[in-house]
């Protein structure tokens, strides 16, 4: 920019970029396709994260004969998008679930309205609201396929099972590591990573039992209730071979009774425990009963004879370990599971399998923690601890944090179900945030994020609605902030007007629409638009004009073209203002014509 | 309806394919193989700003889309047709630009071989909405715009030649168009108003739809017209606010209303099943009515609210979708009348198959 003072002073003040300051500025350059001098520079945001950069360059000055043809003056507007979102998401897969999240979220909300309209405060009111949240809460898990994208279902799972507080806790616990313990593998050691690596080298490994990954892995596996990977695993040593059995009969009986006991293992009856290893019981006192008979028969195991007896080591000491953590030795599960989430759900399988209360629950993984510090913060780490702390606010701060604004405003029912301390900090309103509530701040947040897309933007009005302070008043912002040039964006907001009673919203836009559209020419969709609107002040104003246009300029021709504007006009019934006169301009036309023709009529 | 011996509708087999790209519009093209169907769809890809239009074929176990053939356009395609010309199969889409596109495949292979255009330099329409209508031999087509303008393009084997017909100066603007024989055809617009043409009686329309609506009806703006081969002298219309009526050329007073707001108060046994705009409508060739009968034949409508549905003149409308979404576009498979594409407006294609 040529001669910019750098102590200009008042509006537009350049700040001079100096290179020392280089070190804190991201620089990005632009491509434009322009010939230099670039004489002026404006930039505006647009939708979203998009900023909109126009550069002019002014005509070249010097006279050249030949012009190259990559030489351009004139002007060029460059979209620069800013930001990018989360990066195991595409944009497109989060509009999908976007778009899916809107008709159970709406289901919700009509049947939230449905139930607080019966006023009943007894509990099949609380049952009922239970059911239909848990309903919500797999339509909008079933919107995320593939292990990839889980951090709905680990709020929602351990939220369900935290707060139904039912015996069958450990089961639920370890399914739930069962499929998502992969998630974890990208910032630390796990157990599915460790297993993962291992099963690739499997197939090279001779003799399996003399590999101490093999037996590390199996005890591994075996902490964190992973049963039928250890029976298998068990099942490929070496003493099974039809060649080794004669040699090896003594050790293949230890083997063999290790794995008879690991599938005997006393579950707690749950519905996905049905197929897996393991005996089921229905009832407290028969699981206690058989968990006693359990520990005693290996207890028998481990001091019987036949160890000493066994001569092959390795073997040895990894059934012992084995055997150790089905004891639930603390030392042999704290070196088996890799971090703390694992660590916790081996202390329910093994250490106390029975129904704890939610702050012990909270004591024991702190006690975890500090046995398996974390390495690094994973995002679900944060949350986990919120969930068990019962503390709503971590809970919201830390989804919103590191899951983003869709979560939280789709979690947020699970969260006030059945607490109803959660549902009094959220519903409450806060004069820090202007008078709302978390829900409805989280909502419109929500809202704010699907406006910035053009294709989501329509999906935003169905949270906007929910939100009964500020809600409508956004969506009055956002209906008349866009532009209407298009055909199909009008129509669509005059849909969404219609849906939620704005009728002065709708007429206004149809106001500007038939303004747009006259004075681009198109004078037929103007006089409609104006009509729709019933703006009669500027149907006057431009009947004017048309007024001395036709006078100029009609002739037989041409009136052919003015046939369809009169049309439009219609019957006496719609507003026409000052057009009136195209109707008796054509009915004189009509009477001079037949006049002409020789009949005889009454001229006007 | 009273209980006859036939069975109840049964519910239609939907098969939604999510395509992460939002969809203009959407045409089956003419089935030249028994083993192979294709459709044709016009993209515009919000991330990258840009627009296409493209080959599908449909594999059927399980149902799914692929991309065989692709043509990348400068702009959104504002209106999309298919047909057949001389054994090749012909698309074309005229773009928000204000240009035309004539793209030629291969029936073998379903590519696109060749494409022929008027760019938008050469001023068919001026404004972003133009609708295309492509006569069945595929030798003609006319555009239509809001711009006021009625273009006639006549397509050759390589080069497209084409004359504007009629030019209204702005004082009306066009939004639909349908051929009705090689040398009419009809247009509608703003107001509910239907024109027809006839290329043998130059300088305007023939005839105008003169409508005398009800007092508080509130017209609306004509999205799609279908004429039916057998019955030329009727122009079918879908439009604003649920609207589907019908226009008899021989009595030019009245139109017949088969779905609509205004259509409930006076008019006996006319349900409305949609009450925002109609996007496309389509006579549907599944359904067979007796020749002689004088009833408008039945219809299928797609709207704004979601809903896809066969309308009959006297009968219940047969809902066959209800979206939570806007339903753009659609089309029945002209060799397969059971089967209907159709596009969803959250980045989607649902196809139907009716019982």
């Amino acid at each position: 920019m040529p001669g910019v003072a750098s102590d200009t002073v008042g509006n537009g003040a350049l700040v001079p970029f100096s290179h020392d300051t280089k070190d804190s500025l991201a620089v990005y350059p632009l491509h434009h396709g322009l010939a230099p001098p670039i004489s002026r520079l404006a930039i505006s945001w647009s939708r979203g994260n998009s900023l909109r950069v126009s550069l002019f360059a002014s005509p070249s000055s010097s006279s050249e004969p030949s012009r190259t043809s990559d030489d351009q003056s004139g002007g060029k507007v460059l979209e620069v998008k800013l930001g990018v979102g989360d990066p195991e998401i595409s944009d497109s897969r989060w509009r999908q679930i976007a778009y899916g999240s809107v008709a159970p979220f709406a289901l919700l909300q009509s049947r939230r309205s449905a139930l607080s309209a019966m006023m009943n405060a007894s509990s099949p009111y609380q049952m009922d609201w239970w059911e239909h949240v848990l309903e919500y809460s797999k339509d909008i898990t079933s919107l995320l396929g593939g292990p990839k994208l889980p951090p709905s279902p680990i709020i929602e799972e351990p939220t369900d099972i935290v707060k139904q507080s039912q015996a069958w806790l450990p089961e639920r616990l370890v399914d739930w590591l069962a499929d998502y313990d992969s998630l974890f593998s990208s910032t630390q050691e796990t157990v599915y990573g460790k297993l993962a690596l291992f099963q690739k080298e499997l197939v090279d490994i001779q003799v399996i039992e003399d590999d101490p990954r093999y037996w590390e892995v199996m005890s591994s596996a075996l902490s964190v209730g992973w049963l039928d990977i250890v029976v298998k695993m068990l099942r490929l040593h070496g003493s099974y071979q039809q060649d080794q059995l004669s040699n090896r009969e003594l050790e293949n009986g230890l083997v063999e009774a290790v794995a008879v006991l690991i599938s005997k293992t006393p579950r707690l009856c749950h519905e996905s425990t049905i197929g897996k290893l393991g005996e089921l019981f229905k009832s407290k006192p028969d699981f206690i009963k058989a968990w006693e008979k359990w520990r005693s028969q290996i207890t028998k195991l481990d001091c019987s004879p036949f160890w000493i007896q066994c001569d092959n080591h390795r073997t040895r000491e990894g059934l012992r370990n084995l055997l150790q953590i089905m004891l639930g030795n603390t030392e042999s599960l704290c070196m088996a599971t890799c971090y703390w989430i694992e660590l916790y759900i081996s202390h329910f399988l093994y250490i106390r399998p029975f129904t704890m209360g939610i702050e012990s629950m909270y004591n024991l993984a702190q006690k975890c923690i500090q046995l398996k510090p974390p390495s690094s913060n994973h995002k679900l780490t944060g949350l986990m601890i919120g969930i068990l702390e019962e503390n709503t606010e971590v809970v919201l701060a830390e989804s919103s944090r590191e899951f983003g604004p869709w979560l939280v405003a789709h979690a947020i029912e699970l969260l006030t179900a059945g607490s109803e301390q959660a549902e009094i900090v959220l519903h409450e309103e806060r004069d820090n945030l202007g008078g709302i509530s978390m829900i409805e701040l989280h909502r419109l947040v929500y809202a704010q994020v699907l406006s910035t897309h053009a294709l989501t933007w329509q999906i935003a009005p169905i949270y906007l609605t929910s939100c009964m302070k500020q809600g409508m008043g956004l969506l009055e912002n956002l209906l008349y902030r866009q532009s209407v040039q298009h055909n199909d964006l009008l129509l669509k907001h005059i849909e969404i007007c219609r849906l939620y009673q704005l009728d002065h919203i709708s007429s206004d836009i149809m106001k500007v629409a038939g303004v747009y559209h006259w004075k681009h020419g198109h004078k037929g969709a103007g006089v409609y638009w104006l009509q729709q609107s019933q703006d009669t002040s500027r149907l006057n104003r431009i009947a004017q004009q048309l007024f001395d246009s036709v006078g100029k300029s009609i002739s037989d021709e041409s009136f052919k073209q003015w046939e369809g504007l009169i049309e439009l006009l219609g019957s006496e019934s719609k507003p026409a203002g000052g057009l009136e006169f195209l109707h008796k301009y054509r009915d004189f036309k009509k009477s001079l014509q037949q006049v002409y023709g020789g009949k005889s009529t009454d001229a006007a | 309806m009273a209980a006859t011996a036939m069975l109840e509708p049964e519910r239609p087999i939907v098969h939604r394919l999510p395509q992460h790209k939002y969809i203009d519009a959407v045409r089956w093209l003419p089935q030249l193989s028994p083993f192979d169907r294709f459709a044709v769809l016009a993209t515009f890809d919000t991330d990258s700003g840009s627009s296409s239009i493209e080959i599908h074929s449909l594999k059927p176990n399980p149902l799914s889309l692929q991309s065989h053939s692709s043509f990348s356009s400068s702009s959104r395609v504002s209106s999309l047709r298919a047909s057949q010309f001389l054994q090749k199969t012909v698309v074309a889409a005229s773009t928000a630009a204000g240009s035309l596109h004539i793209l030629f495949s291969d029936p073998a292979d379903a590519r696109f071989e060749s494409e022929v255009s008027v760019p938008e330099e050469e001023g068919l329409h001026s404004v972003p909405g133009s609708c295309v209508d492509l006569m069945d031999g595929g030798v003609e087509c006319v555009t239509v715009g809001e711009d006021g303008r009625v273009n006639l393009v006549s397509i050759g084997n390589s080069n497209l030649s084409y004359r504007r017909l009629f030019d209204s100066g702005g004082l009306v603007s066009y939004t639909a168009a349908k051929w009705a024989s090689p040398v009419e055809f009809a247009t509608g617009g703003y107001g509910f108003s239907l024109q027809w043409w006839d290329q043998r009686k130059p300088g305007g329309p023939v005839s105008q739809f003169k409508a005398n609506w009800d007092q508080n009806f509130s017209a609306g703006i004509v999205h799609s017209i279908d004429i039916h081969p057998s019955r030329k002298h009727t122009c079918l219309a879908g439009g604003s606010l649920g609207t589907v009526f019908a226009w008899d050329l021989r009595w030019q007073q009245q139109p017949i209303m088969l779905s609509g707001a205004g259509a409930g108060a006076g008019n006996t046994g006319v349900q409305s099943i949609s009450e925002s705009e109609v996007w496309d409508v389509q006579y549907d060739r599944c359904i067979k009515s007796s020749a002689t009968s004088t009833r408008i034949l039945p219809a299928m409508i797609c709207s704004e609210d979601g809903i896809l549905a066969v309308i009959e003149q006297g009968e219940e409308p047969i809902e066959l979708l209800a979206e939570p979404c806007a339903i753009n576009s659609f089309d029945i498979d002209r060799h397969n009348p059971s089967d209907v594409i159709c596009s969803l407006e959250w980045e989607a294609v649902a196809i139907l198959t009716r019982q």
